[in-house]
Parts: C-alpha cells; sequence; structure tokens
C-alpha cells in the first residue's frame, strides 16, 4: 500500500528557494542599468521602482509564509504579474526578463517531470501573447537577427524548465533511494542481532539452565539454585520477546499513521475495543518512522491488555520539523511500579532516547486513562 | 547404560550437555558432533543407544537427518531437540520418526526421562490436538495428505510404499518432501 507517491509532491521546498532568491535577485540587478542605457523616461523610472519592489516583495513574502512557495495559485499570481510588468513595458524585448524567468523556478523544481514542463509550456505561451498584445513588429522580426532574438527569447523559458525539472526529479529519485537503502541498512541490522540472539546468546542460556537444573537434580538444591533456574528461564522468554519483534519487518511502503490503523484494526478484531486513529505523518525517516510506530503499537497494546480501556485514540501531527504522536485511553492506568514486567515503558523510553525525542507518560488510576505522547525531532535526519 | 550421540552446533550446549551426562549414571555421551558432516562417523564408530539431535543445524536439518537416521536398519532412537519445541514441531518431527520432542528449557531430568525413554522404547511424543493436525495438513497438497495421516500413526516406510503403490525409494522421497514442508519456521538467519 502506498497512499502517498513522494515524487508527486515536494519533498522540501526549501531546498530549491535559494535558487529562486538568486535569480529573482539577478533579475532585479539588471533592471536599473538596462532601463538607464535606454535613457529613462519617467513612466520607465515608475516601472522599474515597481518591478524592484515586487521583486523584494515577493520574495520576503514566500521567505516568510513557507506554505506559499508550494501553492498552485502563487505561482499562477506570479508569473502574471512578471508578465504584467513586461506587458506595462510595452516591449517584448524587455528589461524584466531575467525577473519573468526567475517565476518559473519554484513550480518547476515542484511539480512532477511532466506538469512542470507543462507549466513550462505554459509560459511561454503566455509570454508569446504579451508579446503579442504589446505588439510585435512582424516586418522587423522576419529579418535574420530579429528572428533569432525572437526565437531564443522563447527558447530560454522551456531550457530552463526542462533542466530544472530534470534535476529536481533527479533529487527526488535520490532521495527515496536514499530512505530505502536506509531501511534496508536497517532491516539487515535486525537479522543480524536476531541471529545473534538466537544462535548465541539463547544457547548459552539454555546450556547454563540445563546444567543448574542438574545440580538441582542432585539434591544439591538449594534455593539460590531454584532462583537462578527461574532468572534463566525468564531470560530466554525475554529473548523470545525480543526476537519475535526483531523478525516481524519494518513496515514497507506504507505510512506511519497507516500501519498505525492496522495494528488498531487488528487489536480491535481481538478485543472490544474501540480505537481511533488520527491525521498521518507519510515522509518520514525509516529509523523514526519505525521507532514512532513501536511505541504507538507498545501503548495501544498496553491500552487493550494491561488497562483494559474501553476506548482508545491515537493522534498524529506531522509539521515536516517534529512528529507529535498521541496515544491517549480511558483505562485504568498503568499498574502500580510500572517501570513495571511486561508493559514495555522502558523499551518505549530507550526508543524515543534514539530518536532525541521527549516521551512523556502520565498514568492517572482509577479509570482516568493513560496517555503517552512522543515528540520527536526530525531536523537532522529528514534533510540533506 | 544408556549410549548418547549427541549433535548440536553450539559448542555451549555440546559442553553442557556431555557434562550433564557424564554425572547421570546410567547415562554415557559417547560422542558430540556440531552438523551432519560429523554424524554419518560417529554413528558408525559409537553405535549409540539414542541421538540426541539439534533441530537447528547448519545444512541440512534435525528432521531431514532423524529420517534419514530412521531408515537405517537397528536405527538408535533420535530425540529431536530444539529452544522452539512445539506441537508443530513435534507433528513434523512424528512425521520424520523422531522417538521424541525436547524443549531446550526443559530441566535436566526432563532431558534424562527422555533419553531413557519410556518402557519396550515406545515413541514418547503426545498425540496432536485436532487443530495442529489440520493446520498441517494446510501446508500439504491434496496428494501428500493422506502420507501424513499414514506417517502419524507411525507406519513403516515400506507398508506406506505398499499403500501408495509405488517403489520404496521413492515413497522415501515423497516422505522427504512432506518433512520438508512440515519444517518449522525458524528465526532470521537460523536456518
Amino acid at each position: 500500500m502506498r497512499p502517498d507517491v513522494p515524487g508527486a509532491r515536494p519533498a522540501d521546498p526549501s531546498r530549491w528557494f535559494g535558487l529562486f532568491l538568486i535569480t529573482r535577485a539577478a533579475g532585479a540587478a539588471v533592471v536599473p542599468p538596462l532601463l538607464i542605457l535606454q535613457d529613462l523616461t519617467s513612466t520607465e523610472y515608475l516601472l522599474g521602482a515597481l518591478a524592484l519592489g515586487y521583486a523584494g516583495a515577493s520574495a520576503l513574502l514566500l521567505a516568510r509564509v513557507r506554505v506559499l512557495q508550494t501553492s498552485l495559485a502563487v505561482w499562477v499570481v506570479d508569473c502574471l504579474a512578471v508578465l504584467g510588468l513586461v506587458v506595462a513595458y510595452g516591449e517584448w524585448r524587455t528589461p524584466f526578463y531575467v525577473l519573468a524567468i526567475s517565476a518559473l523556478v519554484l513550480p518547476t523544481t515542484s511539480l512532477p517531470p511532466r506538469r512542470a514542463v507543462a507549466f513550462g509550456a505554459g509560459f511561454t505561451l503566455a509570454y508569446l501573447a504579451a508579446a503579442v498584445i504589446v505588439g510585435v513588429d512582424w516586418e522587423e522580426v522576419s529579418t535574420t537577427a530579429r528572428m533569432q532574438s525572437f526565437g531564443a527569447m522563447l527558447l530560454v523559458p522551456m531550457i530552463v524548465t526542462v533542466l530544472l525539472a530534470f534535476a529536481a526529479h533527479l533529487l527526488r529519485r535520490l532521495e527515496r533511494e536514499r530512505q530505502r537503502s536506509e531501511r534496508l541498512a536497517l532491516e539487515a541490522e535486525r537479522q543480524r542481532i536476531a541471529w545473534e540472539l538466537h544462535d548465541s546468546a539463547k544457547q548459552r542460556i539454555h546450556a547454563a539452565h540445563l546444567l543448574l537444573s542438574a545440580v538441582s537434580d542432585a539434591n544439591l538444591a538449594s534455593r539460590s539454585v531454584e532462583l537462578a533456574l527461574e532468572e534463566l528461564r525468564a531470560a530466554t522468554a525475554d529473548m523470545d520477546t525480543s526476537l519475535r519483534d526483531l523478525r516481524e519487518p519494518l513496515f514497507e511502503g506504507a505510512s506511519l499513521g497507516e500501519a498505525l490503523r492496522q495494528w488498531a484494526q487488528r487489536l480491535q478484531a481481538a478485543s472490544d475495543v474501540r480505537i481511533d486513529v488520527v491525521g498521518d505523518a507519510p515522509t518520514l525517516p525509516a529509523f523514526t518512522a519505525a521507532q514512532a510506530y513501536r511505541i504507538g503499537r507498545e501503548a495501544l497494546t498496553n491500552a487493550v491488555r494491561h488497562a483494559g480501556a474501553s476506548e482508545a485514540e491515537v493522534v498524529l501531527d506531522f509539521t515536516g520539523e517534529r512528529l507529535n504522536l498521541l496515544i491517549r485511553d480511558d483505562g485504568t492506568g498503568l499498574p502500580d511500579g510500572a517501570a513495571g514486567a511486561g508493559t514495555g515503558l522502558s523499551s518505549m523510553r530507550h526508543r524515543a532516547e534514539a530518536l532525541g525525542a521527549e516521551l512523556d507518560i502520565v498514568s492517572r488510576g482509577d479509570g482516568g486513562g493513560t496517555i503517552v505522547a512522543l515528540d520527536a525531532p526530525l531536523a537532522e535526519t529528514s534533510r540533506t | 547404560m544408556i549410549r548418547v550421540l549427541i549433535i548440536d552446533d553450539h559448542h555451549a550446549m555440546r559442553r553442557g550437555l556431555e557434562n550433564v551426562l557424564s554425572e547421570t549414571p546410567d547415562l554415557v555421551p559417547v560422542a558430540t558432533g556440531s552438523a551432519e558432516g560429523d554424524l554419518w562417523h560417529l554413528l558408525k564408530r559409537t553405535a549409540p543407544d539414542v541421538v540426541l539431535l539439534d533441530y537447528h543445524l547448519p545444512g541440512q536439518d534435525g528432521l531431514m537427518l532423524c529420517h534419514r537416521i530412521k531408515s537405517l536398519t537397528l536405527a538408535p532412537r533420535v530425540i529431536i531437540y530444539s529452544a522452539y519445541a512445539d506441537e508443530s514441531l513435534e507433528i513434523a518431527a512424528t512425521v520424520a520418526g523422531a522417538d521424541g520432542v525436547l524443549n531446550k528449557n526443559a530441566p535436566a531430568n526432563e532431558l534424562f526421562a527422555a533419553l531413557r525413554g519410556g518402557p519396550g522404547d515406545e515413541p514418547a511424543i503426545p498425540a496432536p490436538r485436532a487443530e495442529a493436525l489440520s493446520a498441517a495438513a494446510r501446508k500439504l497438497d491434496d496428494g501428500e495428505r493422506p502420507l501424513l495421516g499414514m506417517l502419524m500413526q507411525r507406519t513403516p516406510l515400506p507398508d506406506v510404499a505398499d499403500a501408495l503403490g509405488l517403489p520404496l525409494d521413492e515413497a522415501a522421497s515423497r516422505v522427504r518432501g512432506v518433512i520438508g514442508r512440515l519444517r518449522v519456521r525458524v528465526p532470521a538467519g537460523a536456518e
């Protein structure tokens, strides 16, 4: 199941925002010298000031409100604005050309390749339309040199579009590939640990148990031997739990929300608990997703198995920089002294620690239920 | 005196078993080996009464080896020894002709009892529950299910071959196919 295709959405708009700023600044910087070279009239003076103002304001706004960087409406408005400057200048050979081209950077790097090219083609046609509106002197264009420069002017936006779309597409694929190999490495490591646990440590414990049990058999038995045997049996049981955990594959492809929903369904099928899963976190680094999944799963299992809850809720909140995972139930709370056996609290804490995250576990007995809240940063792992 | 051949791929288990058995008057660990490579010549050299056979071995697993040991004339008794002994392993072990299945977490007295065997050397694997048996049957195809029935009754191989109207070696290879399918899933990397 793949509810989210990473290529279809901007993985990280800010990666290309720098390029946008540079081209927009360059576009603004060439305006004054070009206008001055062409003997400034007063309307052109006003137009130049307007262009510089627009370049600065648009850059500032997009830097402040980052969601606008990936909004189709904003891209269209931006294109229309810069083409408006061209029309207002009144000639297709315009000093605002580079400024106009800069409007292509964000859409072509954010959209999937085909739609990016479609956007670029639309822009080119709009530029042609703007040129027609202001009036192309076709007699003049029909001379070879003029024709070449007119053609080039229309070709440049397409070239820019194709290059940027291709580069962005490649980067996204690289990113996906990196996440996949990260997941594979994680999987391989788990297999190795499982193998070591089973093949070596567990066999040694069995041997120790056997040897000790022979001592107790030979009537040398003391309370300590009995206790040691008990400990060894508990140790193999612990290892079996870890092995089961390790052998279960990391959820592949599915998002964290989807994986938790599936687990909730399994729990609901086996009990009378009602579990709601709200929200999702589609693009998480594999390690974060795996740890958060285990924490959520453990908390839900506790709610059902130990706290006798009748309702539970999972809330996922994903901002791109932080992941918040909240599990709430109406059960009896956790048993006393519950750093306790069987509830997996210490393993939840270790997982949170591994993520550099904060984990709050609040248990109010007498039907007040339990709240488990994970607040994990994504900054170091989600960016490249 | 019961002579025991120990086959286990982990030295801690081999050493532990050897030690525990050597302190028990009626049980003698005659040799230890770690895999199939040791098995056949140790069998020939020591002629044990019973083989304590680890299930998870490198190369051929304990069930397959058990089937081959039990095909020998004058075969010793075979106890399958596993960290994951459960009902599905017991069924597979019965099919492979094992005389007993023992979990590795069993205390020494249970090990001794398994090695000594019951009166008359009757195999001591409890009859499986009906659900476990049908779960095992689901792993097989239609042609193999009658074979499972016969093998659970411990029908000798020549009789199985007769009933199927097959030559002996053909029947044996069918049995190996059934054992292969009943093989218990083990933790990653342990197979």
